[in-house]
């Protein structure tokens, strides 16, 4: 059985092709950094379009593997509805945003082929987190989102808060990347394989022993603080403000809802498949954690006056929000999906428009900026209030969706306590979503910017307008995607 | 019963109108007052229709069903329909709606922003008193939020933001309490059941311990006591009617408010029967607490447009006491209290808007004398200030007297303190009316004042006809209220053992001695 099945890696394989590609291509060629850009939204298209044949795919005949029964007969890579579903979220994610930051690449000239490439590198090794089926495949792939978004942050290397962003990005998260890697190394030493299916993998393993707890529980325990660092969960959130608020304003979207995907992904895939028998073990501290990010997240977001350092904050609740979906195991899934999905495009539209506003290569964007928004543009100030709004779940958009299938999840799960902070803490967030929109709306523009026009690219026009009209969308009727996301979920159970 | 979807069209005109508003050329800014008060006719051609239609002899039934499933495995769905309680409720909404709409005309910033949040807001409110799906009526409960917010954020006076962000954020931490709730009693049946459903109609039929009956409860009721507001949770309601435009604020007291009362009858009294009777005296009391205390701080209020707002309170207080007094005779007049508020407060908004426009002071002392040079508005504002006194003749008298009747049989000491409102109510609004209207001209800036318009005439006249007609001859609304609220109690009755207490007849005093409970 040495066959490989290309189509689980096919999305790999294209987006590496296409880094590649441009990077060699930019050796000798000089193109421009647009006809780059336009190679990159070419190569990430096919890879969407890979999603699409993959879930076809499985309707006809099942969850595949790749690899099978070659490497001691264990998949390392699993293709079932889950690895679909968040791979194309995370490849479209990708998309959007390096179409909202069109106008970033277009400032870099020479050097817009390496900013390219290193997004699609970073697509591709968050698309390997989400459908690896090994945990040390898993940790390849978060190396090498991380390795190419350390050096996005630190991108535009004449402005040094970008230069600050990105060291700290680099040595706080090869610290979280080291836990990570150090909890599969001890749960490894539990259970004597690092991957989740096949007859020697963690399922199987459970399946027959009790393995040694405390090592086991150390392992999960390293291995949460790892991906909680990645999806800026509390207490593992210092480095977000600084962070989204340094580095390039274009790059932010991908850094910010991109990881969060993949890394919500994988701690789903590592928690509830491969540890879901000792979920009693996890989800209390699951709980723990997510109750601390709502209520961190939402009291350090008030006190903000910078507008990236409030989302980061504010980021840091909805990591809180999404992990209450996971106190439910499997079946908090849909739900996780269903807020992932709908969070990440209300996050990149937000930063677009942080963007349109403080500038594509900014950092600082002070709340000051957006006082009489709906006077200087309307459009924006109407997308910017949408987008508040669904943050804070309010009902007819997605937000609204996303906050009851997360808290049924919980409640369900007997979390009620959980599902009372979420929502109450839900309630304070209002307060700085809606301080965005007194700001838009109720004042007036500072007399020396009022008649400055607001001017943005027609691509990122675009992107803006795809968020915001998945956001509403979505929010009113909310069908479709529900029944996809329930259907998402990853395979639990050993070969078939 | 009608071939066309009544209800659907009902609640989505206004929205359509809305988008037709936003869509309207920005050169033609005179064309939205007339285009806006013209679509808002149309829920009220429908509203009206309903009403003809709707059959008094099954007030209990709900009418005019619509059931579409969105989504299957949430159980949701458009699943609506109108009973004898909420319909006088859809047919006050919709009266009011035009009428304030009409009485809008000074509004010059963003004309077209300000009509398009009314019409939504007016869809909020309608779906809200349609709803039977519990997460369709938090959707609508929560849709009224924004653009309440935005009319008060934007088109209202110098203390507008900090007004709005504290309603929007008061009432929002009761809709996070709802929304546990409802979701709790969706995974409830989806625990009993197997699946989760939202329908009012489903959750009737579950068996919640008396526990769960207590946190549910509280979870609606903290929701809906905010809305109402029920003392002490009252605070951001006269900071949001102060400095509301003239429209938000008859909107607000006029129909946002009953949000909060109807939500008690509809789902608290019949989802948590036992918790219901176990609760009742605490929040008859607190109602009880409400009506004295709002008319007390009314009594010394030097703004008349916070003296109404206060007034609000103890009204409203007469209407959560009715609830709870848990009879028939309460309940009927609670819901008609509903209607009859609305209407009363609404003219008394409308027309303090009206003197604002003209002087730009809310402030008791910049009047005085005024009957002299507005000898009709000081007419309308008396006939007015009587209605909400409760005079008999006139609206307020029918639906406070049945309120205070039932509650009486229910508590008879609570219903003796809250009749003090009705005096103490006598004593704000004349006091007002006798500082503002009566006497010499005392400011000489009052002195040009022009009397009412056409067009101000053409908005107080249909209240002013309701108001009457509801006061003489109530027995219509009290036909359709009846059965329903007679539901309503009968299923307390057979779920909890609760007994209703109801007049004796004189023959039936032997038997009935020692079998009524006080």
């Amino acid at each position: 059985m040495n066959e490989i099945a290309f189509l689980p890696i096919a999305a790999e394989i294209l987006l590496l092709a296409g880094a590649v590609l441009i990077l060699m291509a930019a050796v000798t060629l000089n193109l421009g950094p647009r006809t780059w850009a336009i190679i990159a939204g070419i190569t990430l298209g096919l890879s969407f379009l890979v999603a699409w044949v993959q879930w076809w795919r499985i309707d006809d005949v099942g969850a595949n593997f790749h690899y099978t029964g070659d490497f001691l007969r264990t998949p390392m890579v699993v293709m079932d509805y889950f690895s679909v579903f968040g791979g194309g979220l995370v490849i479209a994610a990708g998309g959007i945003a390096l179409l909202g930051g069109w106008r970033l690449v277009g400032s870099l000239e020479k050097r817009g082929a390496e900013y390219v490439a290193l997004v699609l590198l970073a697509v591709a090794g968050l698309h390997i987190m989400v459908i690896s089926a090994n945990l040390i495949l898993m940790f390849i792939g978060l190396e090498t989102a991380s390795i190419a978004l350390y050096v996005v942050a630190g991108f535009t290397r004449e402005q040094p808060d970008s230069d600050e962003a990105a060291i700290k990005y680099f040595l706080l998260g090869s610290f979280a990347s080291a836990l990570f890697l150090y909890g599969i190394a001890l749960s490894y030493a539990a259970t004597g394989s690092t991957s989740i299916y096949g007859p020697s993998g963690i399922l199987a393993f459970f399946r027959t022993n009790i393995p040694e707890p405390g090592v086991l529980l150390i392992g999960i325990a390293l291995m949460i603080v790892g991906l909680g660092f990645k999806v800026s969960a509390a207490p593992f959130h210092q480095w977000a403000p600084d962070v989204y608020q340094g580095a390039p304003g274009a790059a932010v979207p991908l850094m910010a809802s991109g990881v969060k995907i993949a890394g919500f992904a994988a701690l789903a895939r590592v928690l509830t498949v491969a540890f879901g028998a000792s979920i009693a073990d996890w989800a209390q501290v699951i709980a723990g954690l997510a109750a601390l990010s709502v209520v961190v997240g939402t009291l350090f977001a008030i006190a903000q006056s910078d507008f990236k350092r409030m989302l980061a904050y504010s980021g840091v609740a909805h990591a809180g929000f999404m992990l209450t979906a996971l106190v439910a195991g499997q079946s908090g899934v849909p739900g996780l999906w269903f807020y992932l999905g709908t969070y990440a495009f209300q996050l990149i539209g937000t930063f677009i428009i942080a963007s349109i506003i403080s500038g594509a290569a900014g950092g600082a964007s002070p709340l000051d900026a957006y006082r009489g928004l709906a006077k200087r543009s309307p459009v924006l100030a109407g997308a910017l209030a949408l987008l508040m709004l669904a943050m804070g779940g309010i009902p007819l958009t997605a937000g609204f969706v996303g906050k009851v299938g997360v808290f049924a999840a919980a409640i369900d799960a007997g979390y009620l306590w959980l599902a009372i902070v979420g929502l109450v803490s839900a309630v304070a967030g209002l307060y700085f979503y809606l301080r965005l929109i007194v700001l838009a709306y109720f004042h007036d523009p500072d007399p020396a910017l009022a008649d400055v026009p607001i001017t943005a690219p027609r691509s990122t026009r675009l992107a803006l307008a795809v968020c915001v009209s998945f956001t509403l969308l979505f929010g009113v009727l909310p069908w479709p995607l529900l029944n996809l996301t329930s259907e998402a979920l990853p395979l639990a159970g050993l070969l078939p | 019963m009608p071939s066309f979807p009544a209800i659907a069209l009902l609640v989505l005109l206004p929205a359509i109108g809305a988008v037709v508003v936003a869509l309207l050329p920005k050169s033609r800014r005179e064309l939205v007052l007339p285009i806006t008060t013209a679509i808002s006719m149309l829920p009220l051609a429908v509203a009206l229709y309903i009403l003809w239609e709707f059959s008094a002899a099954d007030g209990a039934a709900f009418q005019f069903s619509e059931t579409v499933t969105w989504y299957e495995p949430w159980g949701i769905g458009w699943n609506v329909g109108i009973d004898g309680i909420s319909l006088l409720l859809i047919v006050l909404t919709a009266v009011l709606f035009p009428l304030s709409i009409l009485a809008s005309a000074s509004v010059t910033k963003d004309v077209k922003m300000y009509m398009v949040s009314m019409l939504l807001l007016e869809t909020g409110l309608l779906g809200v008193f349609v709803s039977l799906d519990l997460l369709l009526f938090f959707v609508f409960f929560e849709m009224t939020l924004v653009p309440m917010y935005l009319l008060i954020g934007i088109w209202g006076s110098e203390n507008r933001v900090y007004a709005a962000v504290k309603f929007f954020l008061y009432t929002a931490f009761g809709s996070a309490l709802l929304l546990t709730a409802i979701v709790a009693l969706a995974v409830m049946h989806g625990n009993d059941s197997g699946t989760l459903s939202f329908a009012f109609q489903d959750l009737l039929g579950l068996e919640i311990s008396s526990n769960a009956q207590t946190w549910l409860f509280l979870g609606f009721g903290v929701a809906f006591a905010i809305k109402v507001p029920l003392f002490p949770f009252h605070t951001w309601l006269p900071d949001a009617h102060t400095e509301a435009p003239t429209a938000g604020s008859v909107i607000l007291a006029g129909v946002l408010l009953k949000l909060g009362t109807y939500g008690f009858v509809r789902f608290n009294l019949t989802l948590f029967p036992e918790a219901t009777v176990r609760f009742a005296p605490w929040l008859a009391g607190l109602a009880v607490v409400g009506i004295i205390y709002g008319a007390a701080v009314a009594i010394v209020q030097p703004d008349v447009k916070r003296l109404v707002a206060y007034s609000s309170v103890s009204h409203l207080g007469f209407i959560v006491l009715g609830t709870f007094a848990l009879t028939s005779q309460g309940l009927q007049g609670s819901v008609i209290q509903m209607v009859n508020h609305g209407l009363t407060t609404g003219a008394l908004f409308l027309l303090i808007g009206m003197i604002y426009e003209r002087r730009h002071t809310r402030q008791i002392s910049e009047y005085g004398g005024l009957a002299s040079v507005m000898p009709l508005y000081a007419g309308v504002f008396l006939f007015m200030a009587f209605a909400s006194i409760g005079l008999p003749g006139l609206n307020g008298f029918i639906g406070e007297f049945k309120i205070l009747l039932g509650s009486y049989l229910a508590f008879p000491v609570m219903a003796i303190l809250a009749a003090s409102g009705v005096v103490l109510a006598a004593i704000y609004l004349l006091w007002a009316y006798e500082r503002m209207f009566t006497g010499p001209v005392t400011n000489s800036a009052n002195t040009g004042l022009k009397d009412l318009n056409a067009r101000e005439i053409t908005i107080l006249v249909p209240i002013a006809l309701l108001i009457v007609l509801l006061g003489i001859y109530p027995k219509p609304a009290l036909d359709r209220i009846e059965p329903a609220v007679e539901n309503i109690i009968e299923r307390i009755e057979e779920a909890t053992d609760h007994e209703s207490p109801d007049f004796g007849r004189i023959h039936d005093l032997p038997a009935a001695t020692g079998e009524h409970s006080p």
